[in-house]
C-alpha cells in the first residue's frame, strides 16, 4: 500500500511537469482494453473490428498497441512487461508456437471458465483441428484461433506453360521441372527452387517438411527425440541435392530468409518458391513483375509418400495479468469469430482458421485460392509443442544452417541435434 | 581554397601544389568512407523495389520517385515520431551535459576522497548489457509512475550517457593549466563561476564531443524506447522505422526513405556542433 | 549538513563539501536509475528461474549457473570466443582506422564540414540498420560488392555462407562503424593540443613524421584511452551487427556472448542463467577496464 501511495503520488508530480504527455485513463466508467499486436499484423486492418466491438458493447474502449515489427521485438517488449506483471495489456496476439510457453510462464489467463456456458470441445469444433488443438495446453483452453498460415509451394504459370508443364506433385517432379526450365531459359539468373535455410524460424520447416513426409516423427513413443535416422538424412540429403548436384536451389541458400525468397520470385527470378501464405497477395500487387503468372499448390511431397507441411498462424490470449478479464475475454472470442475471420481473410488475406470461409463467395472473390488451400491446412502439422519451444527451434535452425552452409556434416547435426533435444524435451 | 597556413609557412610554390593534391585526397577518401552507405539509403529511397533485385543491380536509381516518403509519412505518424525523438534527446544531451560537466569538474579538480572508485563504479554503470537490466529496469519505472511519458527514456539515456562523458570531460579538463583558474578565481570568480567562464569555454571540443554522443546515441536507442514508451503517441524514431515492416516483407525503399528523415537531422546537429568545436577552440586559444 | 547553513555562498564551501554536491545529480541517478536492477541482476544470478518451467518458483542454487558456464557449457565458450576475437580485432582496427580519420579530418581544409560529416555519419547510423544496409551490400544477387567484383572480372562470393568471411564482413562492419566514434574523440583530442607545440619543435628543425611521435601520439594518450575504455566495453556487447547481419550463421559460428545471452534470456525465458551469464560479461568488461584505467594513472604519476 504504501509503494501505491507513493507511486501515485510521484505520478501526480509527474504529471504536473510540462515533459509529461503520456496519455491520462479515460473516464473513470469506461472499461479500456489494451490489444497488444506486432505491427506487421495490419493494425489499420485490425481496428475496424474494434470500433465494431466497442460499438456492440458500450463502455468498453478498445486500444491497439502496436510493439516492434519483429517477432524479436515483440517477444522483448512481452517478455518485459508481462515478467514484470504489469497489466498493461488486456489481450495479445501470440505465434502459434508459444501457447505452451505462455501456459508454462503463467502469463496467459485460462479461457475455459469465460465461455459462457458452452463447454469448450462445442467452440472448438468449429475451427480447423489443427488450431483447436494447439490452443489446448495441459487440458486448459489457452488462447482462441486468429488466423492460419501454412508453407505452399508458389510456380510461374507462364514458364510451366511455356515448357509444357503441369503444376509438380512429388519433389522428383519439382527438380526435373526446375532443370528442365533452367536449361530452356538459359538465364543465369533464373533461380529453379528457392527454399529459406537462414538461422530463422522458418527454417525449421525446411527441414521438418521434408523429414515428415519421409516418415520422420520428432518426438516418438516414450517421448525419444528421433531425428538421427533414415528420414533426417533424407531431408537433408534432398535439400543438397537441390543445390549441388542439380544445382536449381541457389548456392547461398544458406543466407536466405523468408523475405528474400519472396522478393526474388515476385522480380521474376525464381521459377518454383517454397513460401508461406503472405507472398500471394504482394505477387499479385501493381510492383510485381510476376502479376498474374502466379500458380499455387499445396507442397509437393515424395514418390509415394503423404504430403505434409508446416502450420502457421497466430491466436489471440488474454493476459494473466489483466484487470479487466471477462471483457478481454469477450474480445477475445469475438475476434476469433467467424465475422473477425472473414475480414480478415477479405481485408488482409489471412487464411481463415474456420473451415466454411474456404467457401464463402466473397472470401474467394478477393483470394480465389483459397479453395485450394483449404486440404493444405487441415493437413499441416505443428512443430513440436513445447514450453520450451525456442530452445527447441533454436537447435534445429543452427544446424540446419550450418548443413545448408556447408560447414556441418547431415551425420554431425543429426547427432548433436539429436542428444540436445533429448535434453530439452525429456 | 585557401593555403593552410601551419603547413605552407617554410614551403614552396609546387610543394603546396602537392600538398593540396594530397589534402584533397585524403580528404576525398574519409567522405567517401563515411557518406557510401547514407548516399546508398539515399538513392535507395528513391527507388521502387522491383528496381532493388534487377541483376544487374542499379546505381542510380531509373526511375525517381518520391512515393516512398509520402507513403512513409501516411502510414506512420513519423512527424510525431520525430517530434518525440527531438524532444527526447535534446533534453536527455542537456541533462547529460550538466550533471557530468558537474560530476567532471569534482572529479577532475577537487581533492576528494575515493575519486577513483566513484569514476570506476560510474564507469561499470555501461558494463552491463541493457537487455539483462530490462525487466527490474521496467520495474522501477512503473514504481516512479514514469512509462509512456517522455521522462521514462530521459533519465535512462542521461544515466546510460554519463559514463562516457564524464570520462570525457574529466579528461578535457586535467588538461587545463589549473593557472587560468586560480587566476580567475582571484579576479572575485567562484568556484562554479570559473568552471563556467574558464574551464567550459576552453574544452568546448570536449563539451561538443561530449553532446554529440549523448545526442546520437539517445537519437537511436531502440531496446528501452520499444518498451518504455509503447502508446503510438510517445514513440521515438528507431521503433518507428520498424513499424514499416510487414510479417515477413522488408520494403527497404520505405524505410530507406524514413532512415533519410531520421539521419539528415543528425547530420545537421553533427554540421552546426562542429563549427562550434571549431570556433570555442579558437576563442579559447586566443585567451590561452 | 554543513551544506544547508545560513549565509554561505557556495563559494566558501570546503571542496570536499562541494566536489560531493557537484557529484550528487549523478550519483543520485546511477542510484534510482541502475542501483536496483544491476542488484537484482545480481541476486537472480544465483537462482534457478525460468518461465518455461510450469509455476516456476525461482529456487536458490548459489554459484552453480556460474560453474556450469564456466566449466560444461560450450555453446558459452563458443560465443566468448568469438566475442573476444571480434573486441581483439575491431577495438585496435578501429583505433587505426579512427585515427587516421581524425587526423584527415583535422587537417586545414577550407571547408570543414564536409569531412567532419564523413566522419561521423557512420556512428549517427542506427546499429540496426547499419547491420541491415551491409547485409545487402554483401548480398549474393544483388549486392553492391559482388556486383563490383563482377564488374571487374571476378567470381561472385558467398559472403554469409563461409564462416570466415562471415565473420570478417562483420570485423569489417563493426570497424566501419565504431572508428567513427574513436574519430570523433581523438578529434577533440587533437583540437585541444596547443598549436605553439608544433611551432616550436618546427623551429627545432623537426619533421612532421617526428612530430606526429612526439607531439600529437604523447598529447592524445588519455583521449584514446577514454575511447578505448568505451570500444571495449561496447566490442564486448557486440549484438546487432551480428544479428542483422548473420542472425548467428553459418551454423552459429558467429554467434556473440551478447547474442547468447539475448537467446538465454528472451527467446528461453531462462531469468537465472542469463543473469549469470550477464554478470560473467560484466566482470570481463571490468578486467580489460581496470587496465586502461590503471594506464591512466600511471600516466599521470
Amino acid at each position: 500500500m504504501l509503494r501505491r501511495t507513493v507511486t501515485t503520488g510521484l505520478a501526480a508530480a509527474a504529471l504536473a511537469a510540462p515533459l509529461v504527455l503520456g496519455a491520462l485513463p479515460a473516464a473513470a466508467q469506461q472499461t479500456t482494453l489494451r490489444v497488444f499486436i506486432g505491427g506487421q499484423q495490419r493494425p489499420d486492418v485490425m481496428r475496424p473490428l474494434m470500433d465494431l466491438f466497442q460499438q456492440q458493447n458500450p463502455g468498453v474502449r478498445v486500444e491497439i498497441e502496436v510493439g516492434g515489427a519483429t517477432s524479436e521485438a515483440q517477444q522483448q517488449y512481452l517478455t518485459t512487461v508481462l515478467t514484470s506483471r504489469d497489466p498493461a495489456i488486456d489481450v495479445m496476439l501470440i505465434d502459434v508456437v508459444r501457447p505452451a510457453q505462455f501456459a508454462a510462464a503463467g502469463w496467459a489467463e485460462p479461457l475455459d471458465a469465460y465461455l459462457g456456458g458452452t463447454d469448450r470441445a462445442t467452440v472448438l469444433r468449429r475451427y480447423l483441428p489443427g488450431y483447436a488443438e494447439a490452443v489446448v495446453v495441459d487440458n486448459k483452453l489457452m488462447s482462441l484461433p486468429a488466423f492460419a498460415d501454412a508453407m505452399f509451394l508458389y510456380y510461374r504459370t507462364d514458364l510451366l506453360q511455356k515448357y509444357g508443364l503441369q503444376p509438380p506433385r512429388t519433389w522428383e517432379e519439382t527438380v526435373s521441372h526446375a532443370r528442365r526450365i533452367m536449361a530452356g531459359e538459359n538465364n543465369p539468373n533464373l533461380q529453379g527452387l528457392n527454399f529459406q535455410g537462414a538461422p530463422i524460424e522458418g527454417t525449421n520447416c525446411t527441414f521438418l517438411i521434408p523429414f515428415w513426409q519421409l516418415g520422420g516423427n520428432l518426438v516418438g513413443a516414450n517421448n525419444r527425440v528421433t531425428v538421427n535416422n533414415d528420414a533426417g538424412r533424407g531431408a537433408f540429403q534432398f535439400w543438397l541435392d537441390a543445390m549441388r548436384t542439380h544445382r536449381v536451389s541457389p548456392a547461398n541458400s544458406a543466407e536466405v530468409r523468408t523475405d528474400d525468397t519472396r522478393l526474388q520470385f515476385q522480380n521474376g527470378n525464381v521459377a518454383f518458391a517454397v513460401l508461406w501464405a503472405y507472398g500471394w497477395n504482394l505477387f499479385q500487387s501493381e510492383q510485381s513483375q510476376v502479376r498474374g503468372k502466379v500458380g499455387v499448390v499445396p507442397l509437393p511431397t515424395f514418390q509415394g509418400r503423404q504430403s505434409a507441411t508446416c502450420i502457421g498462424g497466430w491466436q489471440w490470449a488474454v493476459s494473466a495479468f489483466s484487470r479487466n478479464k471477462p471483457d478481454a475475454a469477450k474480445l477475445v472470442q469475438f475476434l476469433a469469430s467467424g465475422v473477425a475471420s472473414k475480414h480478415l481473410a477479405i481485408n488482409a488475406s489471412n487464411l481463415p482458421v474456420l473451415p466454411d470461409l474456404y467457401r464463402d463467395p466473397d472470401v474467394l472473390r478477393t483470394n480465389p485460392w483459397f479453395e485450394a488451400a483449404l486440404p493444405v491446412v487441415i493437413t499441416a502439422r505443428s512443430r513440436p509443442v513445447s514450453p520450451r519451444y525456442p530452445e527447441v527451434s533454436e537447435i534445429i535452425r543452427t544446424n540446419v544452417n550450418g548443413v545448408i552452409a556447408g560447414t556441418k556434416t547431415p551425420q554431425a547435426a543429426l547427432t548433436e541435434m539429436e542428444s540436445r533435444l533429448q535434453r530439452v524435451l525429456r | 581554397m585557401s593555403a593552410a597556413p601551419a603547413a605552407v609557412a617554410t614551403h614552396g610554390e609546387a610543394e603546396i601544389k602537392i600538398n593540396r593534391l594530397w589534402l584533397f585526397a585524403a580528404g576525398a577518401a574519409v567522405v567517401v568512407n563515411g557518406m557510401f552507405p547514407a548516399l546508398w539509403v539515399l538513392l535507395t529511397s528513391l527507388k521502387t523495389e522491383g528496381e532493388l533485385t534487377r541483376v544487374p543491380i542499379s546505381y542510380l536509381p531509373q526511375d525517381p520517385t518520391f512515393q516512398n516518403y509520402l507513403t512513409a509519412f501516411a502510414a506512420q505518424p513519423l512527424a510525431r515520431f520525430f517530434f518525440n525523438s527531438v524532444v527526447v534527446a535534446g533534453l536527455s544531451t542537456v541533462l547529460t551535459l550538466l550533471v557530468s560537466a558537474f560530476a567532471a569538474y569534482a572529479i577532475a579538480r577537487l581533492r576528494i576522497r575515493w575519486k577513483n572508485v566513484i569514476l570506476s563504479a560510474i564507469v561499470a554503470v555501461s558494463m552491463f548489457p541493457l537487455i539483462s537490466l530490462m525487466v527490474p529496469l521496467f520495474q522501477t519505472m512503473r514504481a516512479l509512475g514514469l512509462l509512456n511519458t517522455y521522462l521514462a527514456l530521459i533519465l535512462p539515456y542521461v544515466v546510460l550517457n554519463l559514463p562516457v562523458c564524464i570520462l570525457i570531460l574529466v579528461s578535457f579538463f586535467s588538461a587545463i593549466p589549473r593557472d587560468l583558474e586560480n587566476a580567475a578565481m582571484i579576479d572575485g570568480c567562484t568556484r562554479l563561476g570559473a568552471l563556467f567562464r574558464v574551464v567550459l569555454p576552453l574544452t568546448a571540443p570536449g563539451v561538443f564531443t561530449a553532446g554529440i554522443i549523448s545526442f546520437v546515441n539517445a537519437w537511436d536507442e531502440f531496446l528501452l524506447a520499444l518498451s518504455f514508451t509503447s502508446s503510438m503517441q510517445m514513440r521515438t524514431l528507431p521503433v518507428g522505422i520498424t513499424l514499416y515492416q510487414g510479417e515477413f516483407a522488408f520494403p527497404w525503399p520505405i524505410i530507406s526513405a524514413a532512415l533519410i528523415v531520421a539521419i539528415v537531422p543528425i547530420a545537421v546537429v553533427i554540421v552546426i556542433f562542429q563549427e562550434r568545436v571549431v570556433s570555442g577552440l579558437t576563442a579559447g586559444g586566443v585567451k590561452g | 549538513m554543513s551544506s544547508k547553513s545560513p549565509r554561505r555562498s557556495i563559494g566558501d564551501l570546503s571542496e570536499g563539501t562541494l566536489g560531493l554536491l557537484m557529484l550528487l545529480p549523478a550519483i543520485l541517478l546511477l542510484c534510482l536509475i541502475v542501483v536496483y536492477p544491476v542488484g537484482r541482476l545480481m541476486y537472480i544470478s544465483l537462482f534457478d528461474w525460468r518461465m518455461s518451467l510450469p509455476n516456476a518458483v525461482p529456487a536458490f542454487v548459489g554459484l552453480e549457473h556460474y560453474i556450469y558456464a564456466l566449466t560444461d557449457d560450450p555453446k558459452f565458450w563458443d560465443a566468448v570466443y568469438n566475442t573476444v576475437l571480434i573486441t581483439i580485432i575491431t577495438v585496435p582496427g578501429a583505433l587505426v582506422v579512427g585515427l587516421g580519420l581524425a587526423l584527415v579530418a583535422n587537417l586545414p581544409f577550407k571547408h570543414r564540414w564536409p569531412t567532419r560529416l564523413a566522419l561521423l555519419l557512420p556512428w549517427a547510423l542506427p546499429l540496426v540498420f547499419a547491420g541491415l544496409i551491409f547485409r545487402w551490400f554483401f548480398n549474393y544477387d544483388y549486392g553492391l560488392v559482388n556486383d563490383i567484383l563482377q564488374r571487374l572480372g571476378f567470381g561472385k562470393v558467398l559472403w554469409g555462407t563461409d564462416p570466415n568471411l562471415a565473420f570478417f564482413t562483420i570485423c569489417l562492419v563493426i570497424i566501419w562503424k565504431s572508428s567513427s566514434f574513436m574519430a570523433m574523440i581523438l578529434l577533440a583530442g587533437l583540437q585541444t593540443i596547443p598549436r605553439n607545440l608544433y611551432e616550436a619543435a618546427k623551429v627545432d628543425g623537426a619533421t612532421s613524421w617526428q612530430c606526429f611521435w612526439k607531439i600529437t601520439l604523447p598529447m592524445l594518450i588519455p583521449s584514446m584511452v577514454v575511447a578505448l575504455v568505451f570500444r571495449t566495453i561496447t566490442a564486448i556487447q557486440t549484438f546487432d551487427i551480428p544479428y542483422a547481419m548473420t542472425g548467428g550463421g553459418p551454423g552459429g559460428t558467429t554467434e556473440t556472448l551478447a547474442m547468447y545471452i539475448h537467446k538465454t534470456t528472451i527467446d528461453f525465458l531462462d531469468f537465472g542463467y542469463g543473469s549469470a551469464l550477464a554478470m560473467l560479461m560484466f566482470l570481463v568488461s571490468l578486467g580489460a577496464t581496470t587496465i586502461y584505467l590503471r594506464i591512466i594513472q600511471g600516466d599521470k604519476e
